[in-house]
């Protein structure tokens, strides 16, 4: 066309001439297919349309376009125009060069690792704080953290609750741990079984504590004779048994038959009031059951009806008889001063100073004092110098300088900085060693810098990084709804569901943070499992449910794409689903998300009844034969089809029990007319291009470090930031060094 | 059922049903209630959303109009509830059922925007229940409660988007939905003892006044586009000061209340009907006049074991035309049909002034899609109960409506109802005068 004739150089001629082949029948100013014309835009000066060229760079390098069924360009000549169609835009001198993030509140977890650093106390967010709203998975976007009169009456009431348990008192307290919340979230010592319960528990003061261990209303879970067999409940304190007893056998079945209800109670009575003597400080406690020997079925673990009686709460009350001084973690954090030695008055001020410092993320004024001390007065005035304390404590939780982040200017500055850093690498405020180099003015400096990711990706904290954005980011962080059908997975339960995310997160957790290729993600053949992941996935010679690291054989399973949790994320309750899997890929690995479903599809591949079974494959390809179906299944589904090895749980299969075991198929044609077979030629595909899976990777992980959604002219700065990492392997540190020097994260844009 | 820790054999609950184990219970609170401003002659309205995801099997799937199960017809005695709705059968006098609406702003949605769409028929704004709440509920302590089952953060619905985790938004601001009947529990009662509730009250005021003093300064430290995010925060610390004003004010050291749950339930059987009982404690007691209840999560994928449906009810809810898939995706939502009629009928039981507190209420129940398999916006399977102060048409009568009539003209018409006379909503064409 003319833009074609007008072309001036060779080069840009080529790259002309595809977009006239290929793209302008469906983009022009006429037909403007997907409300799209690139026609009439000159690629050559992209100034303001760097947004559209973004956009048609990204459906390209996924070849979700020309979609299939049209013609399509030799994927040399693709990845040509991508190329050079890149370089035009990352040399756009007229993009913007960052993002605006407005003000941003703390999100709940970043709430619960702030008060743990700042007050020593341990809190279960969602059981102190409602639900955020999150953005593409990401739960720390600024633009999506509102404020709901809900979310300020909890906040209220946890800045109280919190100020009171970590100045401690003697006065006598009752804490409730639900099983539901506390179960199973931490695998059992060694000689316990699963379904117990492991949690940290503040006892503020030397004194007997009482425990009682609560069994559902009065059944003790009997429905299912779950007192035929003897078993041993014990009480373990800081990996110490101070209390162990017998429940179940003859007699508990004899007095359970012949007194009913009375006879249960006497049972659970048991297990009440159970007084120990404690001395203070954070213990961890137990309660759980002896491991037996006895084969037991997988589903009668974890709390799931039958095998053994199972409690559903710990309650813990004391101190009674309290003796010595109130001690607890907080305390060491917030009493930077005696009052004894020093004056009340002053030593107040000094906590009040150190306290809202840390709090604040920035130097303290005069008016954050005259702001603060009143409460101390007032609590002083009621009672004693603790509940002055106590009272201060609460009032800088409440402050908005704590709950809030702000960026004021259009550069950050030093405070700001450490403030983005630290909460992007360790989800919290910064520690006394940014806090110095923020003050010193050295932050900025990039040996500086780079010294200070070292150090702080070298930190337990960093974990956040797997927790908060990995698991998000792939999705994984929901599995806990993910119940596969019983009738069908009948092998399968809630444990190995939970083990499944644990051998996940140590997964990424060692690729990351250990700093290896990112590609290892991918092709790894290092994996962490238990017995049950073992059985599970087939292997012999794995003992015992305690983790540990193996080196699988079969290539199958290496890397994420092997992973249980994955395939089962990727899958509906009852079966496979090629599709979600392929958008999965698409979208985590090759960074090229398709579009959602249009309305008024209807979606349903299951199988007729009174039909001949057949495969997830055959019933998706009837329904790809459709030319609008194909335009985005095209793409998706050999992708997810290549996967079709791995059932709806994540085991290995050469057959479809579900579709009278007929052999399964997992060869694939991918829109490039490249032929793929089964799962270690998809992983060789995907692998292939480290740069793309790490440029998908980039801009997730930039989104989530500096809390706003991408926009198209962060994607130079991302191109930045991958090309920079290419000689390290795009290692988690490579990336996280290229983003902290970029612009997006070093500025503020405009407001908008 | 209400959660005892301890000394309530499940197995004489369960004999005595919800409703009959509960209302003694709910009896008890009455004086403390009344002398909440209650008068026979001064009755309060309330108002309830319920909200069921995934539509309704009606007459839109393959089997045309014989394979409805869903919509009623007739009106008065003549009036016939069909399978899902056929639990509304004991106080079918009460209910109007609507047929034919649909809401072009939860069009092409999936299930994203759906719950955030279904009070508002539009892009994030204020819903109809807070607009209400602003209306009645400035006496309560709590104006309006938000509450769900289960988590509403699910993957197939935008895995924590705004618009698919709540069904309420005051302004754009999306309003959590707890599910933790514990925090539920906490919300209405208080975290501890009532006489404490009172000290903590004025010390939580001490801290709300911090909190203003700093946020005047704070503001004009900042550019215009973050003042407006921090006003927003203001008027939800303005908000709980004025709770708060009135947990001061209030003794409820007359009222029995319950014991406080532990937390969510495993059973979502039983979490369901904790949700429902707290909701008509705090109808009865006068805590709240507007509540909002997710009562299963947009694209959930929770299974139904306890009706026989071992099935997750996003999946099977693509029933595609296939009728056993079809019976149980039935079953699924004739069961939560069940439960909101268990509601009603604690409703009906509960005296409230002169009449029942289903006599002083108007309670909206339905979807934001019609076909699940189809993910389509159209027809919008909708139930009002109550009868609303005398405001709401009795009988009984299903409203056939003209194709495609919006949404937005219940909403409307219910404002209305609660004296808010708005000449329109979001993308309404007129009142229903039938209701």
């Amino acid at each position: 066309m003319q833009a074609a004739a007008q072309s001036g150089t060779p080069a840009g001629a080529s790259h002309l001439a595809l977009l006239t082949t290929y793209c302008y029948s469906c983009h022009n100013p006429r037909t403007r297919m997907g409300g799209l014309t690139l026609q009439g835009l000159d690629p050559r000066a992209v100034g303001s349309d760097a947004e559209i060229w973004e956009k048609a760079v990204r459906k390209l390098r996924g070849r979700q376009m020309p979609p299939p069924g049209s013609p399509q360009p030799e994927q040399k000549d693709i990845d040509a125009f991508v190329g050079w169609m890149e370089d035009q835009l990352d040399a756009n001198p007229r993009a913007p060069k960052a993002g605006y993030v407005g003000l941003q509140r703390l999100n709940r977890t970043e709430y619960a690792a702030a008060v743990k650093e700042l007050v020593g106390i341990e809190i279960v967010a969602r059981d102190v704080l409602p639900q955020d709203t999150a953005v593409d998975g990401f739960d720390n976007i600024a633009s999506a953290l509102t404020v709901s009169p809900t979310f300020v009456e909890q906040y209220v009431e946890a800045a109280r609750m919190i100020a009171k348990k970590a100045i401690g008192d003697r006065s006598l307290d009752s804490t409730s741990y639900p099983a539901a919340a506390h179960r199973g979230t931490e695998a059992m010592p060694l000689g316990l079984r699963d379904g117990g319960m492991r949690l940290k528990h503040n006892f503020p003061v030397d004194g007997d504590y009482r425990f009682n261990i609560l069994f559902p209303d009065q059944t003790l879970g009997l429905y299912t004779g779950s007192l035929e067999n003897e078993a041993t409940l014990v009480l373990m304190i800081d990996g110490r048994v101070v209390f162990r007893k017998p429940i179940g056998g003859l007699d508990d079945l004899m007095l359970n038959n012949r007194k009913a209800g009375d006879g249960r109670q006497q049972i659970a009575d048991r297990f009440r009031n159970v007084s120990l003597p404690i001395q203070a400080g954070v213990r961890e406690v137990v309660v759980g059951w002896i491991d037996r020997s006895r084969f037991e079925s997988l589903s009668n673990q974890a709390g799931g009806g039958g095998g053994l009686p199972n409690f559903n709460s710990i309650e813990i009350k004391g101190p009674y008889n309290p003796t010595g001084a109130v001690s607890t973690e907080g305390r060491k954090l917030i009493y930077v001063c005696d009052p004894k030695t020093t004056s009340e008055a002053r030593c107040a001020r000094q906590i009040a100073e150190n306290l809202s410092r840390r709090a604040f993320r920035r130097p303290v004024t005069e008016a954050d004092l005259a702001r603060l001390m009143p409460f101390f007065e007032a609590g002083r005035k009621e009672g004693d110098f603790d509940r002055g304390i106590e009272r201060l404590v609460a009032a800088v939780l409440v402050s908005p300088d704590f709950l809030y982040r702000t960026i004021r200017g259009n550069a950050l500055t030093d405070y700001e900085l450490a403030t983005r850093l630290s909460f992007f690498l360790w989800n919290t405020g910064p520690d006394e060693e940014l806090f110095a180099l923020a003050a010193s003015g050295k932050l900025r400096t990039p040996a500086v810098l780079d010294g200070q990711v070292t150090r702080l990706l070298a930190d337990p904290k960093a974990s956040s990084l797997v927790t908060n954005f990995a698991m998000k980011w792939l999705g994984l962080d929901g599995l806990a709804a993910h119940t596969p059908d019983q009738q069908i997975f009948a092998g399968f339960n809630d444990q190995l569901r939970l083990d499944l995310v644990i051998e996940a997160e140590s997964f990424i957790h060692s690729v990351l943070l250990e700093n290896r290729p990112l590609v290892d993600l991918l092709t790894s053949d290092r994996t962490y499992l238990n017995d049950r992941i073992a059985r599970h996935y087939g292997l012999p010679g794995i003992n015992g449910t305690q983790f540990r690291w193996v080196t699988l054989a079969d290539t199958n399973r290496a890397g994420l794409l092997g992973k249980g949790a994955i395939l089962m994320r990727t899958s509906y309750p009852d079966r496979t689903s090629p599709v979600l899997r392929g958008a999965w890929v698409l979208d985590k690995i090759l960074g090229t998300p398709p579009t959602p479903p249009p309305p008024g599809v209807e979606s349903d591949l299951s199988q007729r009844a009174g039909e001949k079974p057949a495969t997830v494959r055959a019933r998706l390809e009837q329904h790809r034969a459709s030319p609008t179906c194909a335009q985005c299944h095209g793409v998706i589904d050999p992708l997810g089809l290549a996967l079709e090895n791995f059932d709806a749980v994540g085991q290995f299969r050469t057959t479809d029990r579900q579709a009278g075991n007929q052999p399964i198929d997992a060869s694939t044609v991918l829109p490039t007319g490249r032929p793929l077979h089964g799962p270690v030629e998809l992983r060789a595909y995907l692998a292939a291009d480290p740069a793309k899976f790490a440029q998908a990777f980039t801009e997730k992980l930039l989104m989530y470090a500096v809390s706003r959604e991408l926009e198209y002219f962060d994607m130079p700065q991302v191109r930045t930031v991958v090309r920079g990492a290419a000689r390290d392997q795009y290692t988690l540190s490579s990336i996280v060094r290229g983003l902290v020097r970029s612009d997006a994260f070093l500025k503020q844009g405009a407001a908008h | 059922m209400f959660m005892f820790k301890k000394h309530i054999p499940r197995r004489a609950v369960l004999k005595g049903g919800g409703a009959a184990l509960l209302l003694p219970f709910l009896d008890a609170m009455v004086p403390a209630a009344t002398a909440m401003a209650q008068t026979a002659a001064n009755p309060k309205l309330r108002a309830g959303f319920f909200y069921i995801p995934h539509g309704a099997v009606q007459f839109d799937t393959k089997f045309g109009p014989e394979g409805d199960r869903w919509t009623p017809s007739g009106s008065g005695a003549s009036y016939t509830l069909n399978t899902i709705t056929q639990p509304l059968e004991p106080f079918k006098r009460y209910v109007s059922t609507i047929g034919n609406l649909e809401n072009a702003a939860s069009a092409g949605s999936v299930h994203v925007r759906n719950p955030g769409s279904w009070l508002n028929c539009s892009t994030p704004t204020t819903t109809i229940d807070q607009i209400i709440a602003g209306k009645i509920g400035q006496e309560t302590t709590l104006p309006s409660i938000e509450v769900a089952s289960e988590t509403t953060v699910q993957q197939a619905a935008g895995n924590g988007t705004a618009t698919a985790i709540t069904l309420s938004f005051r302004g754009t601001t999306p309003l959590p939905m707890e599910y933790n009947p514990k925090k539920v529990f906490n919300a209405l009662f208080g975290v501890t003892t009532p006489k404490e509730r009172v000290l903590n009250a004025r010390e939580s005021d001490s801290l709300l006044d911090l909190v203003l003093d700093r946020a005047r300064t704070f503001r004009s430290e900042l550019g215009a586009a973050d003042r407006a995010a921090l006003d927003q925060y203001l008027e939800s610390v303005r908000e709980i000061e004025r709770r708060i004003a009135i947990v001061a004010a209030t003794d409820i050291s007359s009222m029995k209340i319950p014991e406080r749950p532990v937390g969510e339930l495993d059973d979502f059987d039983k979490q369901v009907d904790l949700i429902f009982d707290l909701l008509a404690i705090a109808y009865q007691a006068d805590l709240t006049r507007v509540a909002s209840y997710v009562m299963v999560a947009e694209g959930t994928n929770q299974t139904y074991t306890h009706i026989g449906v071992p099935e997750s009810f996003h999946p099977i809810s693509h029933h595609a035309n296939e009728l056993p898939k079809i019976e149980q995706v039935v079953k699924i939502q004739t069961w939560h049909m069940e439960r909101f009629a268990a509601f009603l009928k604690k409703m009906a039981e509960t005296r409230d002034g002169d009449g029942s507190l289903l006599d002083h209420s108007i309670f909206l129940y339905g979807s934001n899609m019609g076909n699940s398999d189809k993910h389509s916006n159209w027809p919008i399977p909708t139930v009002l109960a109550g009868a609303g102060n005398g405001g709401m048409k009795l009988g009984g009568q299903h409203i056939d409506l003209k194709q495609r009539t919006p949404l937005a003209n219940v909403h409307l018409t219910l404002l209305r109802k609660f004296g808010i006379e708005q000449s329109a909503f979001a993308d309404s064409t007129g009142v229903i005068s039938e209701l």
